[in-house]
C-alpha cells in the first residue's frame, strides 16, 4: 500500500489542503467582522476600540501568514503532484484559479501589506479602505478556487478537443451552481467561524475578570450574534448541495457509462466510509452549535453574558470545534467525490503525475513535515497572542513611546 | 491570442525578477551587511513589507501558466520537479523566516528565523539559475550551462539586493546608523566587477551550447554591469540593477526550449474579463506599497 506513489499524493494533498483550509476559513471569517470593528471605531473617534482593531488584526495577519505558505505549496502541488489533471483539463479547471492569482491573491495581499505597515502612517480612513480592499479579495479569492473546486465536482461549459479539454462557455463555468452554492456554503460557515473565534476569544478573557475598556464585552456580543446569524445558512446553503446529486449534464463526453459503472463500482469502500465521517462530525460540531448559541443569546437577553463563566468556558472552547468541522467538511466533499477526480471524466489515479515512490514520499516529507512544523508554530503563536489580550500583541503600538527609539542607534 | 499570454507572463515574471530581485537579493546579503541584532532587525524590516508585494508576482505566473498555457506548466514545472520541489521548499523557509522572527522577543529563535531568510533567499536564486538551465538547455541540466547560469542569476539577484539595500538602509535619524548601508554599497561595487567577468563567460558557453540568441541576451548584461561600474554611486543602481534583472525574462523569451503555446480564446477571455477590471487597483496599490515603504521604518514594525 506505502509503494503506491498515488497514496502518499493523495495524502499530501489532503493534509495540505486541511490545513490551508482552516487558515482560510479565520482569514475569510475574521476579516469582516475587522472591517467593521474598525470602522466603528474610526466613524465614533475611539482610541479604545480601535486598539481591540490592533487586537484582533494581529491574530489575523498572524493567521495569514500560515494562509500564505499553504496557499504556496497548494499552488505548486498542483502542478508537482497532479499533473494529468493539467494536462487534459488545465484549459479549464486551471483558468479560475489564474483569475484567482492575478486578481484576487495579487491584490489582497499587496493591500494586507499596505494595511500592516499603514498603522499610525497613513490617513486613517485610506487604512480603513486599504481593509477593505483585503476583505473584498480575500472573498473574490474563495470565490474563484471554489469556481475551480465546483467544476470537479460537477463538469460543465467544457468541450473535448485531441482528448484536451477546452473551455466553450465560461458563463456556464462561472455560474455552476456546485461553485455558487459551495461558495455559499464556504462564506456562511466562514462567519460562523469568525464569530465562534470572537466569541471564544472574549469568552476566555470575561472569565478571567480582564476586560479592557469593554472590548470583550462587545467582543463576545458581536461574536454570538454574528455567528448566530450565519448558524442556519450554514447548513441551508450546504444541505442545497445535495440537489446536484447525479451524474453531471456532460457525463459520457470522456467515458461510456458502462465504463463509469465499471470504475465506481471499484470504488473502496474505506474511502466512503471515512467520507461519512467526515459528514458526521462536521454536522455535529454544527449540532454543538445549535445547541450552545441560543443559550448564549438567552443569556444576553437576561443580561448574564458577562457573568456566566461556565458560558464563557463554553464558548471558548467553539473555535477548535468550528475549525475542525470546516476540515471534516472538505473532508466528505472531496472524499466523496472519490474514485473521481473530475467528475465522471477522469479518475484521482489518472489525474496524478507519473511519480516514482521515492519522489512521492520525498515529496511527502519535506511538505507535509514543513506543514505540520509551521502550522503548529502559528497555531501556538494564536493562542498565545489571543490568551494575551491587547497589550503586546503583534499590532501593537511600539511599548517605549516616542522618546526612545526601538533601534538604538549605533556608533562604533 | 498567444502572443498575448506570452507578453503577459514575460510581464508577470519580469515584474517577479525586478521586484521580488530586491529583496530576495537583500536576504541573501543578510549575513554580510547587518552584523548587530538592531542591523538584522531593520534590514529585516525593509525586506518586510515590501515582500508581500513582490512575491505575488511569482503567484500570478504561476497561476497564468497553469489556465492559459497548461502544455508549459508540464514542460516546466512538472519536468523540472525536483528543482521547482528545491525552488518551493526555499521560498516556504524564507517567508516562515519573515512572517516569523518578530513573533518571539528571544535572540535564538530571532537567529534560527533570520538564518532561514538568508538560507532561502540563497536557494531560491539558485533554484532560479537551475530553471534558466533547465529551459535554455532544452529541458536537460547540463552541467557546464548549469553552472554559468546559476552563478549568472545568483550574481543578478545579489546585485539587486545590493543597490536595494544602499538605497533603503541609508542613514536615517532614529532608524540606525550608516554602516549597513554602506556594507550594502561595496557589496554592490565588488558585485559589478564580479559581474564583468562573470558575464562574458556565462554569454561564452551559452553560444557553444544552447545558441546564439541567449548568449547575445546574456551578453547585455554585461553593458548594464559596466554602466553600473562607470556610475560610482551616482544614483542609477536601482534602475541598472533593474535592468540587469530584466535580462532574465528575456533570455527566457528568446532561449527557452518549449512546446508551442496553445492558447484557449475563452481562457483567456475569462482572465481579462475578471482581472482587467481590478488591474488599476493592483496597480495602484503596488506604486503606494513601494513609495510607503520606502521611508524609515518606526519602532512598531509587525515583522522586525
Amino acid at each position: 500500500m506505502f509503494t503506491d506513489p498515488l497514496l502518499w499524493a493523495r495524502l499530501q494533498f489532503a493534509l495540505t489542503s486541511g490545513v490551508h483550509y482552516m487558515f482560510v476559513a479565520f482569514t475569510l471569517g475574521m476579516a469582516p467582522l475587522i472591517l467593521v470593528a474598525q470602522g466603528s471605531a474610526l466613524l465614533r473617534r475611539d482610541e479604545a476600540r480601535l486598539a481591540a482593531v490592533r487586537f484582533w488584526g494581529g491574530l489575523y495577519v498572524v493567521n495569514y501568514g500560515m494562509g500564505v505558505l499553504s496557499g504556496l505549496v497548494m499552488e505548486l502541488q498542483l502542478a508537482l503532484n497532479w499533473s494529468g489533471l493539467n494536462d487534459v483539463f488545465g484549459h479549464v479547471f486551471s483558468a479560475p484559479l489564474a483569475v484567482e492569482t492575478v486578481a484576487a491573491f495579487f491584490t489582497e495581499s499587496t493591500f494586507l501589506g499596505l494595511w500592516i505597515f499603514g498603522w499610525d502612517r497613513m490617513n486613517r480612513w485610506l487604512h480603513l479602505a486599504c481593509f477593505g480592499v483585503v476583505t473584498l479579495t480575500a472573498y473574490l479569492s474563495a470565490f474563484w478556487v471554489l469556481v475551480a473546486n465546483g467544476f470537479l465536482k460537477n463538469p460543465v461549459g467544457f468541450a473535448l478537443r485531441d482528448g484536451v479539454a477546452v473551455l466553450t462557455d465560461p458563463v456556464a463555468l462561472v455560474t455552476n451552481p456546485a461553485a455558487l452554492l459551495a461558495f455559499a456554503h464556504v462564506a456562511t460557515s466562514a462567519l460562523l467561524v469568525g464569530g465562534l473565534v470572537m466569541a471564544g476569544v472574549s469568552a476566555y478573557h470575561l472569565r478571567r475578570g480582564n476586560d479592557p475598556d469593554g472590548m470583550f464585552r462587545r467582543g463576545v456580543r458581536r461574536g454570538v450574534a454574528v455567528a448566530s446569524l450565519a448558524l442556519f445558512p450554514t447548513p441551508a446553503a450546504g444541505g442545497a448541495q445535495y440537489s446536484l446529486a447525479g451524474a453531471p449534464p456532460t457525463s459520457g463526453l470522456t467515458l461510456s457509462s458502462a465504463e463509469i459503472a465499471e470504475i465506481e463500482a471499484a470504488r473502496p469502500e474505506s474511502t466512503m466510509v471515512l467520507a461519512e465521517v467526515g459528514n458526521g462530525v462536521m454536522t455535529l460540531c454544527w449540532t454543538v452549535f445549535f445547541l450552545v448559541l441560543p443559550v448564549a443569546l438567552l443569556a444576553w437577553l437576561v443580561r448574564r453574558l458577562d457573568r456566566w463563566r461556565w458560558l464563557h468556558w463554553l464558548l471558548s472552547v467553539m473555535p477548535v470545534l468550528a475549525l475542525l468541522a470546516g476540515v471534516a467538511g472538505w473532508l466528505y466533499r472531496e472524499l466523496g467525490r472519490q474514485p473521481w477526480a473530475v467528475w465522471h471524466h477522469m479518475t484521482t489515479a489518472e489525474a496524478i503525475t507519473p511519480l516514482s515512490v521515492p519522489h512521492a514520499v520525498a515529496s511527502f516529507v519535506v511538505f507535509t513535515g514543513a506543514f505540520a512544523v509551521l502550522a503548529g508554530i502559528t497555531w501556538w503563536l494564536l493562542v498565545r497572542y489571543a490568551r494575551r489580550g491587547p497589550h503586546g500583541g503583534p499590532l501593537a503600538p511600539a511599548p517605549s513611546g516616542d522618546d526612545a527609539p526601538a533601534v538604538p542607534v549605533h556608533t562604533y | 491570442m498567444e502572443s498575448v499570454a506570452v507578453v503577459l507572463l514575460l510581464v508577470l515574471l519580469g515584474g517577479y525578477f525586478v521586484f521580488a530581485g530586491s529583496d530576495i537579493g537583500l536576504g541573501m546579503l543578510l549575513p554580510y551587511a547587518a552584523r548587530s541584532p538592531a542591523e538584522r532587525r531593520r534590514l529585516i524590516a525593509v525586506i518586510a513589507p515590501y515582500f508581500l508585494g513582490s512575491e505575488v508576482w511569482l503567484v500570478a505566473t504561476i497561476g497564468v501558466v497553469a489556465g492559459l498555457v497548461p502544455v508549459w506548466e508540464a514542460a516546466v514545472v512538472t519536468a523540472q520537479w525536483p528543482v521547482f520541489v528545491l525552488l518551493l521548499a526555499a521560498w516556504l523557509g524564507r517567508d516562515a523566516g519573515l512572517w516569523l522572527r518578530g513573533r518571539l522577543p528571544a535572540a535564538r529563535w530571532r537567529a534560527v528565523w533570520d538564518g532561514a531568510v538568508a538560507a532561502g533567499s540563497w536557494l531560491l536564486a539558485v533554484a532560479w539559475g537551475f530553471v534558466v538551465a533547465a529551459l535554455v538547455g532544452g529541458g536537460t541540466l547540463r552541467p557546464g550551462v548549469t553552472l554559468v547560469c546559476v552563478a549568472l542569476v545568483v550574481l543578478l539577484f545579489a546585485v539587486r539586493g545590493a543597490a536595494f539595500g544602499a538605497e533603503r538602509l541609508a542613514a536615517a535619524e532614529g532608524v540606525g546608523g550608516a554602516e549597513p548601508g554602506e556594507r550594502a554599497a561595496r557589496a554592490f561595487r565588488v558585485l559589478v566587477r564580479a559581474g564583468l567577468v562573470v558575464v562574458p563567460v556565462a554569454a561564452g558557453v551559452l553560444w557553444v551550447s544552447a545558441g546564439a540568441a541567449p548568449a547575445v541576451v546574456v551578453a547585455g548584461a554585461e553593458v548594464v554591469l559596466a554602466a553600473a561600474a562607470v556610475d560610482a554611486g551616482r544614483g542609477w543602481a536601482r534602475v541598472l540593477s533593474a535592468l540587469g534583472m530584466a535580462v532574465l525574462p528575456v533570455v527566457l523569451a528568446v532561449g527557452a526550449e518549449l512546446p508551442a503555446p496553445a492558447v484557449e480564446r475563452n481562457s483567456l477571455l475569462l482572465l481579462v474579463a475578471a482581472a482587467g477590471p481590478l488591474v488599476p487597483v493592483m496597480v495602484a496599490g503596488q506604486v503606494w506599497l513601494y513609495r510607503i515603504s520606502r521611508r524609515p521604518i518606526v519602532g512598531s514594525g509587525f515583522f522586525a
